[in-house]
């Protein structure tokens, strides 16, 4: 409803082009980056077999795209092109998935790969609906958080293996093994890392304006693609360990990897990339909400500056004071180190975490007293103190399920649900924030009236 | 009526020092490179790697012509040509696993001391395994100043393959 309301062709800004020119950029890079696999043999010539669905949707994009183009009904035509955009995005995440999985896994097999993912599934999905959940105002819808991750898991992925692999060749090649070379790699990682997966935040805050409203958003879209990261790169570990001991037996290629499960999917869940990139988020989140080009500027640098340096930091120390594994003292030093090096930037995140939500709770239980005083009914009064709570809210719509089953419970939260979007919409207009025709506020309205009624009459 | 940005002032400045110390902590990283890999050291010297053998650990000879790929229960050895080096040069040799772990290692020592032995840099099966793990195995011949390595004079690889 809001994407409808607020962004028509005519008011759209030039973050678009923007967007565009990042993603075509990186298309390129990405489009390089596949060529170089197949001339460099590293991906077998089957790949092309598995790959035949990813160029099946690309020509149904360019269908849909030349036909897009063809038409004159502008409505019609922003449909195809949307399809057309959807499609292709869906290609390419299918080819880059492909070559993910011949890169990553190849060594131990299809079966180890895919029961390496199987383990990592719940654990990413628990850390996804945790984050989720912390937004607890207005939740990020699932299919943008999924997107995230995904491109955490797959184009991130994918666009960082060539950075590294040349970062090693021009530099790590020429240093001798100490102190310089673990430094070096330890930039590499944080550097190319955060930006493959910083740049998708970016990218969100750029198209996705409507549901990227402020800092919040931005550490829950940036833990996404940290999570989706993390996921790939758990299979990828597991996988490598696993055919590096296989040989030696078993059950110790199985201790290698379920080692390297427990370290990257318990330890390292939060405490890893998604930390490092909801950093990025964070820096993302609070430009969206400054006026000034410079402040949004600094605002972002300094997200990727500290996420680099998080990561920059956690990989050098973990390079530098390897834990033994015959030492006695080796499960609590693992653990102990993820703490102390991890520890502090995981507790500042939620310190801004913690601010941004004291931000948006106070501009949103101000906005719909505004909204209640001014009697269009879309708010009521004694509403004001339900929606500004998340357990008020809950325990409404359980009042409401105990009345009236499930449908009232899923009718009752819609109603919630558009009461806060309107009052999102109030802030980030009052604050003048906000490219939508001022029409698309009143069209909110007009659906929270909608769903009241439909409320009422149930 | 408009309001101020004052509520989010204090986003912005957290944000911001959080951005100073990243830098800081990027910033002493790269110190501790510069301290670690200081610009200057390069002598232009460059060690020669024969070749890799299979070698028999008991006997400690090599066998058989050099090769680049070696089964994972064939132990195998690099021949460095000392001597092609300066002798006062302090120089050794060590082999690293596909784990990026030492896997054997000789010096460091005067490349004369080094040339008057076998010239053999044999690699070691890691504790507690039958056999050498897959992959790639990189033997790196390095020049020592006050004992620490300090520039590369050679490099090769093998492959250890996959297989029982």
């Amino acid at each position: 409803m809001i994407e409808q309301a607020a962004y028509k062709r005519r008011w759209r800004p030039s973050r678009y082009w923007l967007a565009a020119l990042i993603g075509g950029a990186l298309f390129a890079v990405l489009v390089a980056s596949s060529a170089l696999s197949i001339a460099l043999d590293s991906i077998p010539h089957r790949a092309s077999l598995f790959g035949l669905p990813a160029i099946g949707l690309v020509v149904m994009a360019t269908v849909f795209g030349l036909r897009a183009f063809r038409d004159r009904e502008p409505a019609v035509r922003g449909r195809d092109l949307m399809v057309a955009g959807v499609l292709f995005g869906l290609g390419i995440c299918s080819w880059l998935l492909v070559l993910d999985v011949f890169t990553f896994t190849q060594a131990a097999g299809p079966g180890v790969a895919a029961v390496s993912a199987l383990a990592c599934l719940p654990t990413t999905g628990f850390g996804l609906l945790v984050v989720r959940r912390l937004d607890r105002n207005e939740k990020e819808p699932w299919r943008l958080v999924l997107v995230a991750a995904a491109w955490g898991a797959i184009v991130a992925t994918s666009l960082v293996i060539w950075a590294e692999a040349l970062w090693d060749e021009g530099l790590g090649t020429r240093l001798v093994p100490g102190p310089a070379l673990d430094v070096s790699s330890a930039f590499s990682a944080g550097i190319f890392e955060e930006l493959a997966k910083g740049v998708a935040v970016v990218l969100l805050y750029l198209t996705m304006r409507d549901e990227f409203d402020d800092v919040v958003d931005g550490i829950v879209y940036g833990a996404a693609v940290g999570f989706g990261f993390n996921f790939m790169e758990s299979i990828t570990y597991m996988t490598h360990l696993y055919a590096l001991y296989q040989p030696e037996g078993t059950s110790l290629a199985l201790a290698a990897a379920a080692g390297q499960w427990y370290q990257r999917q318990v330890l390292g869940l939060f405490l890893g990339h998604a930390t490092y990139t909801a950093l990025v988020g964070a820096g993302v989140g609070v430009a969206r909400q400054l006026r000034g080009l410079h402040q949004r500027l600094l605002a972002i640098a300094s997200g990727f500056l500290v996420a680099i340096a998080a990561h920059f930091a956690w990989d050098a120390w973990a390079q530098f004071f390897p834990v033994s594994p015959a030492s006695p003292l080796a499960v609590a030093e693992v653990h102990l180190r993820i703490l102390v090096m991890v520890g502090p930037f995981t507790t500042v995140l939620l310190l801004l975490l913690g601010m941004g939500l004291h931000v948006e709770g106070t501009a949103l239980a101000r906005q719909l007293e505004l909204e209640a005083e001014a009697g269009r009914g879309a708010v009521l009064p004694s509403e004001v103190a339900v929606l500004t709570s998340p357990w008020r809210r809950l325990g409404a719509r359980l009042a409401a399920m105990a009345r009236g089953g499930p449908v009232a419970y899923v009718r009752l939260a819609r109603l919630q649900t558009a009461q806060i979007h309107l009052a999102m919409e109030r802030w980030h207009r009052e604050r003048q924030e906000t490219d939508a025709p001022p029409a698309a506020e009143e069209a909110l309205r007009r659906r929270v009236l909608e769903l009241r009624a439909a409320t009422a009459s149930g | 009526m408009i309001r101020s940005h004052d509520d989010l002032r204090s986003l912005y400045r957290t944000m911001l020092a959080l951005g100073a110390a990243g830098l800081l902590i990027l910033v002493l990283g790269l110190v501790v490179f510069l301290r670690f890999a200081p610009l200057g050291q390069r002598t232009g010297l460059a060690a020669r790697v024969i070749g890799v053998y299979a070698y028999d650990p008991v006997q400690r000879t090599v066998a058989g012509p050099a090769a680049t790929r070696f089964p994972r229960t064939q132990p195998f050895a690099a021949r460095v040509s000392w001597a092609s080096l300066p002798s006062g040069v302090v120089v050794g040799a060590t082999w690293y696993d596909s784990l990026q772990d030492p896997a054997g290692s000789v010096g460091p020592a005067p490349a004369a001391r080094l040339a008057a032995g076998d010239g053999l840099v044999p690699e070691h099966v890691p504790p507690g395994l039958h056999g050498n793990l897959p992959g790639t195995y990189t033997l790196l011949v390095l020049r020592y100043a006050d004992g620490r390595p300090v520039e590369i004079l050679a490099r090769t690889a093998v492959v250890v393959e996959h297989g029982p």
